[in-house]
């Protein structure tokens, strides 16, 4: 017997589902065939390695992943549209709960619950992140005003500054102009009254002798 | 003495309400927990569940009891696993013979955590998460849930010749894949029949 032939009997001896009959074909098969024995051991210690594998006690997962604030708003107008549909599908669903079992009613009340708050959230989410988007703006034009201030006051010290030194040195080189205008005209006036001097005298030489 | 299912689906079809509370309280889990296996971590598995159970309300007056109500449940859950991942965008499910041996990033399994961790429960989860989703749905009843192949066939709508077929490669793909993870030495594996 071919090996493949007996694959969904060996499929039935791993789980338990197979006949006296069919797993004594299968056994008589694996005596003399050692890869299909091989690999019902290995299909064996497969099945133990999968119960590995358990669903968490808490289904749902703890963090989604963040969405991205243009999905957001998609999500948020898909929402919305949602909620216009929903206000016209809300005699239907009266309808519904007025025939459903307490089990059914409670299921399809949670569900409503459930999507009702979690569109309160994402409105919330909205708001609450535009609020945070104005506020951020304002900080950043404030803290922009605030560095255009000092920059400018800055500029206006320095410009003082070197203002103030130019003053300096003007009135520094007008002063010393003044100063050597002084001294050249006391200079001046010392040989003109020496000339003066000079002059009388001669007169009074050349009078007496007359 | 426990009421069987089918007792208490005869119960319901018959006027008693409350025998719909006593099989969602019996089959809550076991959905959840097949639901959570079929469709992975990030769908909102809780949502998942409770559209299998009001789409079984629906349904459950004109259930035939031509198959078991397990089964008919299992059905229900698993195409509504289906059409969530039908309209999810973005997704694409890559078989493992596609796959690049060395490439674990689909496996949402880091290099060190391979190496450090052998986290088996994760690796197993996300070598289930990488099967061809009709090897997935196969594996996840026999393996998780115990049905038998006579009940995955009515759940699936399939013969039992290729609940068998798929379950078998699906297996195959599932050693290969820890085999290459350093789960167990690795052991000759026969070749699929086409």
């Amino acid at each position: 017997m071919q090996c493949d032939d007996l694959r969904d009997d060996v499929l039935d001896v791993l789980y338990g589902e197979a006949s006296a009959e069919t797993e004594r074909r299968v056994a008589e098969h694996h005596a003399g065939c050692a890869p299909c024995r091989d690999e019902l051991t290995a299909l064996r210690r497969l099945r133990r390695d999968l119960t590995a594998w358990r669903v968490p006690s808490g289904l749902r997962p703890a963090l989604k992943p963040r969405v991205h604030p243009v999905r957001r708003l998609a999500a948020a107008a898909a929402v919305l549209l949602a909620l216009g549909a929903l206000a016209f599908a809300r005699p239907m669903q009266r309808t519904v709960l007025a025939f459903a079992t307490p089990a059914a009613r409670s299921l399809m009340v949670e569900q409503e619950t459930r999507h009702r708050r979690e569109l309160e959230s994402l409105r919330a989410d909205l708001e609450r992140s535009a609020a945070q988007r104005e506020r951020a703006l304002l900080t950043r034009v404030e803290a922009m005003v605030r560095e255009s201030e000092a920059r400018q006051s800055m500029l206006v010290q320095a410009r003082l500054g070197e203002f103030g030194q130019v003053m300096d040195a003007q009135r520094q080189y007008d002063l010393a102009q003044v100063s050597a205008g002084l001294t050249y005209l006391d200079g001046k006036s010392g040989l003109q009254a020496a000339r003066t001097a000079e002059l009388m005298g001669h007169l009074l030489v050349a009078s007496q002798k007359k | 003495m426990r009421a069987t299912d089918e007792q208490l689906v005869e119960a319901f079809q018959n006027g008693d309400a409350s025998a719909f509370d006593t099989l969602l309280g019996r089959w809550d889990v076991k959905i959840r927990g097949a639901i959570y296996r079929l469709v992975g971590p990030n769908e909102d598995v809780r949502d998942l569940c409770q559209e299998t159970f009001l789409k079984a309300y629906r349904g459950l007056g004109g259930f035939k009891k031509e198959a078991r109500f397990s089964s008919w449940l299992y059905q229900i859950a698993v195409n509504a696993c289906r059409d969530r991942q039908r309209r999810r965008r973005g997704r694409t499910l890559v078989s493992l013979d596609e796959l690049d041996p060395s490439d674990v990033r689909l496996l949402a399994v880091s290099a060190l955590e391979v190496v450090e961790g052998r986290d088996l429960s994760r690796l197993v989860a996300a070598a289930v998460e990488a099967l061809p989703a009709e090897q997935r749905e196969v594996v996840v009843l026999k393996e998780y849930e115990g049905l038998t192949f006579l009940e995955i066939a009515d759940a699936l709508d399939l013969p039992i010749s290729t609940v068998k077929t798929r379950l078998y490669r699906g297996l195959g793909q599932l050693r290969q894949r820890l085999e290459r993870q350093g789960i167990r030495a690795a052991t000759p594996i026969a070749a699929p029949m086409p």
